[in-house]
This record gives C-alpha cells, structure tokens and sequence, in this order.
C-alpha cells in the first residue's frame, strides 16, 4: 500500500522515496507512533514559563560541548610538552579554531550558570518533592558530574593559570582527615602535578566523564518523560 | 472569473510556501555550520610534510660508497644508494606493490620490503615478491663533492 502523503503532525510529505523510506523503518519499528505521542501531538502544559527552559538549554549547551569538544581533539595534543603550543595553534593557526574552542570554554561556563538556574528553580518551586526526589538526586549527580568536567578542562591548555588552578584543587580535598593526602596522590597520579596529572585529566575529561554523564543524562530524560511535567504551584 | 478571498488565503499553499522558506533557511543555517568544520578539519598546508624541493643537494660524503642514504624527495620517502665506486641511483622507497617504506639491505645489496618481502636491486628493477612494477628512479650525479638530485 503506497501513501500519497504522509502526515506527521504538522508536517506534510509528498516526497515517494522519503515516504518508503519512513514506511520501511515504521513498519519495522512503529515510530510514527511514537513520534506522534511524544513529539508532534505532545501537549506542553499551559503553566510552564521561560524559566522551565534551562533543563534543555543545558542540555544543548552539553551537545555543543560534545560537538566542540570532539572538534577540539582533532587537534590537541597532551602532553605537557605539547599542551600549551597546540592550543595556541587551534587559536592562531587552524582555520575557525578560535571559534570551535571559544564556544567550548565559554559553554562550559554558561553550562554551569543554566544548570544553576535550573536547579534554583527546581528548588524554589518545590518540583523536586514527591514522586521526584530521585530525579532530583540523579540531577545533583549530573551538577556535580559537570563540574568535575570543568576541573579536568581546565587543566589541559596547560597555562600558569591552569596548573596553579589544579595545585590549589588538588590541595583542597588534601585537607581532609584521613583520605585527603591520599585522594590528592590519586588524582595527581603521583606527588607533583605533571605528565601523568595531564594524561589522567585528559582521559578523564574526553572519555570517562563524557560517558557517565551522557549515560545519567538519559535516566534524567527517561524520568522526566515517565513522570511527566509536575503541575503548576 | 474573480479569485475570492479564500482563494488568496489558501492555507495549504501558505504553510508549504513556509515549509520552503523554513528548509531553505535551515540549510544555509546547517551550510553555515559544516563549511567551517569542514574548513578546520582540513589539514594545513604546513603539515603535508617537508621535502618538496624539486632537487636537492647535500656533501657527497653524507653517502660513504657501498652504503645507502634515506631522504625525503618530492614529499615522499627515497633512498641515494652509492653501490660502487662509479655508481649512483636515487630511487623512491615507497614500494609498488601497496605503499610500505623498503629497506636496504646492505649484505645482499637489495632493497627489501618489509610488508610482504618484495625485493627489488639498485636500479629499482623488480627481482622478486609480490611487486607490480619497478621502484622509480631519479636522476642522481656528483659534482664539485656533492650529491644533486633531480626529479627525471
């Protein structure tokens, strides 16, 4: 049975091979459906303000990240010998690098001011009591999670500013009774912030944090599409 | 016949004339995006390698006879052997068969290839493996004591 036009919510189309191409998958996996639910005929509830953005736009802010971040590696080296002068090659040298790695550390601050908002007003309007305390906690997670994101970035330039920063971080929780010199010999790899410190942050900053957090990312969206949107004060 | 007003209104063709209008749009929005992606992606020129002279010349000492020389001519890998005292060969190293780097091989005075055991003799001429055609040659001579080479 070949359709004449396929309607998608508000979009009409009449293209035959985009519409066999959508009806192969959609007879296979029945996405119509679920783009029709979800997507096209979800209803946004009429209380929500501008302030119930700041979830998405972190969260866009976070595919920009991954976007740049990715762009970033093409041309980065770490190692401490390279660090700095690869850097100032992606600014000076490599077409629109300035631009790629400008939109990724000024995301990575704005990231942090719209998660705070977000979290501000979660908190102030009480969205985060029953039944959604979990995904309150699973969002402080991804809070603490980007930070740890900016900690490891901002080491890899590796500038004055960036080495004095990582001294000083890995200072702070020295101070802990206990476990403090211990965690600071853990994420220095070592007694003095070097080569390994570099490597350790760079494999934590591009692979193993990006993972966690895209994976957590998910569950908050899994949650909120399960719970729904909480109804107005 | 006069056009009505619900003609002039038509709904159908004002939302495909935006539907138009918003694709087209998009895609100079998404151009504007890849095109200097694409652009940073690019490798620059400074990195395509050194070597592209189109002759060289170094101290003919550099190449004691009976000995073999590695350099980089015409942006490739390529080796000045000096098998006796009156010759000279400059040939590419890069191996015809798929592109490994071959080694000379001073006791059988042989150029060999690693990857999968082509064997080629000074003049580049195949002499064994699986090698389609000879190592190409470039023009090579000494003067005033020092080894010029010249693309052929």
């Amino acid at each position: 049975m070949e359709l004449e036009t396929l309607e998608l919510g508000p979009l009409k189309i009449r293209n035959k091979l985009a519409i066999r191409l959508f009806s192969a998958v959609d007879d296979r996996l029945g996405v119509k459906e679920i783009l029709q639910d979800e997507m096209f005929e979800k209803i946004v509830p009429a209380h929500l303000t501008f302030w119930a953005c700041f979830g998405g736009i972190s969260f866009f802010i976070f595919i920009c990240q991954i976007v740049t971040g990715a762009l970033l590696m093409i041309y980065y080296e770490p190692s401490i010998m390279k660090a700095h002068s690869s850097v100032a090659r992606i600014m000076n040298d490599v077409p629109f690098g300035w631009l790629i790695r400008g939109v990724h550390a000024w995301g990575s601050n704005l990231m942090i001011i719209t998660i705070l908002i977000h979290m501000t007003k979660i908190f102030v309007t009480g969205i985060y009591k029953a039944p959604r305390e979990l995904n309150w906690v699973v969002g402080v997670t991804l809070f603490l999670l980007t930070l740890g994101m900016s900690f490891t970035g901002y080491l890899l330039p590796w500038t004055q500013l960036a080495y004095w920063a990582t001294v000083v971080g890995t200072e702070t929780p020295a101070a802990m009774p206990v476990v403090g010199e211990h965690l600071r010999y853990f994420l220095r790899g070592g007694e003095d912030i070097g080569q390994i410190t570099l490597t350790r942050f760079f494999a934590i900053h591009v692979m193993i944090l990006p993972l966690i957090l895209a994976s957590i990312v998910g569950l908050h969206l899994v949650q909120i599409r399960r719970q729904g949107i909480s109804g107005p004060m | 016949m006069s056009s009505t007003l619900a003609d002039n209104l038509n709904l159908d063709t004002r939302r495909r004339f935006l539907g138009m209008s918003a694709a087209f749009f998009s895609a100079i929005g998404a151009a504007m995006m890849v095109i200097p992606i694409f652009q940073y992606l690019w490798p620059r020129q400074e990195s395509a390698g050194e070597g592209g002279a189109r002759s060289m010349k170094f101290p003919a000492g550099e190449v004691p006879i009976g000995d073999a020389k590695f350099i980089r001519f015409l942006n490739k890998p390529a080796v000045v052997i000096r098998p006796n005292e009156q010759e000279l060969v400059a040939l590419s190293v890069v191996c015809t068969h798929l592109g490994c780097v071959v080694k000379w091989d001073e006791k059988s005075n042989e150029l060999r290839c690693p990857c999968h055991g082509a064997r080629f003799d000074t003049s580049g001429t195949v002499l064994g493996g699986p090698a389609p055609a000879p190592l190409p040659s470039f023009s090579a001579r000494i003067e005033d004591e020092y080894i010029i080479i010249e693309e052929v």
